[in-house]
């Protein structure tokens, strides 16, 4: 399996780690169903058949993170961003 | 007569020390020379939020070479600027005694700079046989007809993790963190035996 990162280029996935689903959200800690949020947030995961998207951690090149498209039953990699890309800190928006 | 043979060129060596400088594997003209390159001043140049396009264009000023946001070399003779992630650079140099200094002298708030020189090994390795010698130990294709001079990557080397790059047509750079430099060495004689590896000495005194 390869993975396009978008400033090494192309490279095996054993120089990355994976984190898991890139879908979710973090909850709002302040609504009132926090905890219950908190919850599914944490544990529960969907097990998708098909396109899915993941966190990667290219450790042994340029240690940056990148969300990746991945087909979970053929392990077809459609494509990659840079975390950093997609991501608005306070700082950013500053 | 190489002095350490092929058959098995790393015969009594131990495995947690440097090993020694001589001719290792087939005998005759050695398909590749190794030696620990004499850049000794390394420093890291990280881009604060914002800054990489401008902290690339004072660095491609100040040492006289185009230095691009992207993994590449540039090289001049008396330093290197090898990009190794967004907005991340690391400067070799020769001549710059408190490179960290004149970093921060030129980049000022615009990037954190970090002395890297007790870091890492450089590895400067010479020869037509190189680039079949490093094969063995490559996930990326590092064949001379797509890894160009100028194109670096960070990456690992028979499991260690490397920044290297293409100096020349014929010479490669590997910066190896320095724990590791016994490892890798190893790992070079033993690749490079089948082609002739001859290992220059060092200076003693560090390492």
């Amino acid at each position: 399996m390869r993975i396009p990162c978008p400033y090494c280029g192309e490279r095996d996935a054993h120089e990355f780690a994976i984190l898991g689903d890139a879908t979710l959200t973090r909850p709002d800690p302040a609504a009132p169903d926090a905890e219950t949020r908190f919850h599914d947030y944490v544990y529960l995961r969907d097990n998708p058949a098909g396109a899915h998207e993941e966190w990667w951690y290219h450790a042994n090149g340029c240690r940056q993170w990148l969300r990746v498209k991945r087909d979970t039953r053929t392990h077809a990699i459609s494509g990659a961003v840079a975390a950093r890309a997609d991501a608005t800190s306070p700082r950013d928006a500053a | 007569m190489a002095d350490h043979p092929s058959h098995d060129p790393l015969a009594g060596v131990p495995f947690d020390r440097v090993p020694p400088a001589g001719a290792y594997g087939v005998t005759g003209e050695p398909g590749i020379v190794a030696s620990t390159a004499d850049e000794p001043f390394i420093a890291l140049v990280i881009a604060r939020n914002g800054h990489a396009a401008s902290v690339a264009g004072r660095l491609s000023r100040a040492f006289g070479s185009e230095v691009a946001d992207r993994p590449r070399a540039a090289i001049t003779a008396a330093s290197t600027v090898i990009g190794t992630a967004p907005g991340r650079f690391l400067v070799l140099s020769k001549t710059e005694t408190d490179l960290p200094g004149t970093l921060r002298a030129l980049l000022g708030a615009e990037a954190a700079i970090t002395e890297q020189g007790d870091a890492y090994v450089a590895f400067d390795l010479a020869g037509d046989k190189v680039p079949e010698l490093l094969a063995k130990g490559a996930l990326i294709d590092l064949d001379p007809r797509v890894f160009r001079p100028g194109d670096a990557a960070t990456t690992v080397l028979a499991h260690v993790g490397v920044t290297l790059w293409r100096a020349s047509e014929t010479s490669w750079r590997v910066l190896v963190a320095r724990s590791l430099e016994a490892s890798f060495t190893r790992f070079l004689i033993a690749s490079g035996a089948e082609f002739g590896l001859r290992l220059d000495g060092r200076a003693p005194g560090r390492g």
